[in-house]
């Protein structure tokens, strides 16, 4: 097979090498076995192209990249026979052949090394949200301090797509959240006859720890995950460098309308959630458990004290303003490239659910030592 | 039809909604020639273009690119189409999470049996014919300035060794001497691997020094097709106008020699 694209002919000492066919790309994986099958070294003196019907660069490549590579002095060898067009192809090829070494890959790191700069990297992760939250306090210090600053119109925008448009997924998740704390609750205390109890158990609950776990988790994946797309993409099309160019603020522009509208969402929702979460609760207790509504909602005015629902709303802002912040924060550090707010919003995402996580077993402690 | 016409556009009609951008546009392209496509703004010479290559479909007409009807060929016919022509978009089109040399890379693994041993010195070869120094091989394009962005692109384009390569706007955004730079690139690519060059611009150093041949689009229809010189000199007003501004430009740098 190897005579089909190429062989070496030797006459009167002189050492040929003769192609033929179509040299492209597309063939090359056939014309390199067959150059491997030629008694090189020692090397030809030149190449003759007589029978030769097309070459291009790819195939160029390879014939004289393999040449090299067998010790040929290439820049030496003659071309005979070849059609003008093929050789302004293996000249252009040959011209280039000395800077055609690929570059050595960059050395891997080590194992060690790759911990110390992801370690490294969350580090210097957390300093910028504190740099960012420094600043944003700031501008919100004196964008309250100067009302006329706020941007009410941004704000209730803002507030429109974070709270309003939010309002049917976080009603029906924590309805069926309260069906099933409620029914699982149910089996349980049906046992012991003690049905009522599932009030208690269901008021507690849901106001105090599930409705705002669960409303802050959706809004971290709704607005917190939208927050940093959004800016990322003004950065990429340099929007922000723009509003900054006009003289204004980003952070009074574009943060704070976002924070302040989440931090105002967050408690609504919750309470949409504590609501909804007991109405899916009462609707269980009425058909499984012979708890009729009316019944459910005396002993939910008993066994339910305010204090449990305000701690629930009042930790609804202090969640929400951390979403604001890293979502607003890892959309302004989106470096230009598409890729990165892929990567930036989804680590928003990760980092808000985190954060709402740990706050919350916070709280937990908090509470418990006031003595709530 | 002669063989050697690589891309046959015609009477090609497109509408959108009411609006109609081409109202019967023919023209044809031979191989080895470097032509150019101009038009005021609006006048479709991007949708043309993205038409030719089979990204949208015309309302009607007929498009023949390298033998094949682009838009009754079966779907087989179009992947063997797409591996015979290169397209460079405006702004680079790289993909962002792969470097460069994997952006090169990507043809030649998708397309071809090309052995592994041979892919990084060919990525280099397309590199240097882009006129890319060897390590920009290794970086991403968010770290290329906009005119090594827009030769990365071309030699991505060039990866599979193209008949045909077609271009939007390609000096766009360039400095004068790296747009420059790149006319020349593009007329060697031409003159060197004999490759068709069809280009979308607005840059009249490129239309005056590179381009052979200028199709001039206006009102839904091709109102010129020839040589740059002659063109120049055909009685319509959006011509005379466009090329008003290189003779005055041209007309005051005399003045200013004289004086």
């Amino acid at each position: 097979m190897g005579t089909r694209w190429c062989r070496l002919d030797e006459a009167k000492g002189r050492r040929v090498l003769r192609l033929a066919g179509v040299w492209r790309l597309a063939n090359l994986d056939e014309i390199r076995p067959a150059l491997e099958h030629l008694d090189i070294p020692p090397a030809p003196v030149a190449i003759d192209g007589g029978e030769l019907s097309e070459i291009d660069t790819a195939g160029a490549l390879a014939l004289l990249g393999f040449l090299a590579a067998q010790g040929a002095d290439v820049s030496g060898v003659a071309l005979e026979r070849f059609d003008a067009r093929h050789v302004r192809i293996l000249e252009l090829v040959r011209a280039r052949l000395p800077e055609l070494e690929p570059k050595p890959a960059a050395q891997d790191e080590t194992f060690m090394a790759g911990i110390g700069r992801r370690v490294w990297s969350v580090f210097a992760l957390l300093a910028g949200h504190v740099n960012f939250l420094g600043r944003t306090l700031a501008e919100l210090g004196d964008a309250l301090h100067h009302p006329s600053k706020l941007r009410l119109k941004e704000i209730a925008a803002q507030f429109e797509q974070v709270c309003l448009y939010a309002i049917p997924v976080v009603a029906l998740v924590t309805f069926l959240i309260g069906v099933v704390v409620a029914y699982l609750l149910g089996m349980q205390a049906e046992k012991y006859g003690a049905n009522i109890f599932v009030v208690d158990g269901v008021g507690i609950g849901m106001t105090r720890e599930f409705s705002p776990i669960i409303v802050a988790t959706i809004i971290a994946g709704r607005s917190g995950a939208a927050f940093t797309a959004q800016l990322g993409t003004m950065i990429l099309t340099e929007e922000v460098d723009a509003i900054r160019t006009l003289g204004l603020s980003p952070m009074q522009v574009l943060v704070i309308p976002r924070l302040i509208a989440i931090m105002a969402a967050l408690p609504l929702l919750v309470f949409v959630g504590d609501v909804m979460g007991i109405a899916g609760a009462m609707m269980v207790a009425d058909q499984m458990l012979d708890v009729t509504p009316t019944t459910f909602l005396a002993r939910l005015h008993e066994a339910l004290p305010l204090k449990h629902v305000v701690i629930g709303l009042a930790k609804a802002p202090v969640f929400a303003a951390f979403i604001a912040v890293i979502g607003c924060r890892m959309g302004m550090s989106v470096s230009r490239d598409t890729r990165s707010i892929g990567i930036n919003t989804t680590s928003t995402v990760v980092q808000s659910i985190v954060t709402v996580i740990l706050l919350d077993a916070f709280f937990a402690v908090f509470f418990q030592e006031l003595g709530f | 039809m002669s063989d050697d016409v690589v891309l046959e556009v015609d009477s090609v009609v497109t509408r959108f909604g009411t609006q109609v951008v081409h109202d019967g546009v023919s023209f044809a392209v031979r191989r080895g020639e470097f032509v150019a496509l101009i038009g005021g703004s609006g006048t479709g010479k991007s949708v043309l273009l993205r038409e030719a290559i089979g990204l949208m479909r015309p309302t009607a007409g007929r498009i023949r690119l390298l033998g094949t009807d682009v838009w009754s060929a079966s779907q087989d016919e179009l992947a063997r189409l797409r591996r015979r022509f290169g397209m460079m978009f405006q702004d680079g089109a790289l993909f962002s999470s792969l470097t460069v040399a994997e952006n090169v890379a990507t043809p030649i693994r998708e397309h071809t049996d090309t052995p592994e041993v041979l892919i990084p010195e060919l990525v280099q070869l397309r590199i240097s014919l882009a006129g890319l120094p060897p390590e920009a091989g290794a970086k991403m394009p968010s770290e290329l300035s906009g005119g090594m962005r827009k030769r990365a692109a071309i030699a991505r384009a060039l990866a599979l060794e193209p008949e045909m390569l077609f271009l939007d706007e390609p000096t766009s955004g360039l400095d004068p001497i790296t747009a420059r730079a790149f006319d020349k690139l593009l007329r060697s690519l031409c003159d060197d691997l004999g490759i068709t060059v069809f280009v979308v611009t607005h840059d009249l150093d490129t239309l005056l020094t590179v381009v052979e041949r200028l199709i001039v689009l206006a009102r839904g229809k091709v109102i010129a097709d020839g040589p740059v010189r002659e063109i120049m000199k055909v009685d319509d007003p959006w011509v005379q106008s466009y090329f008003s501004v290189r003779t005055i430009v041209e007309g005051k740098n005399m003045a200013d020699h004289g004086a």
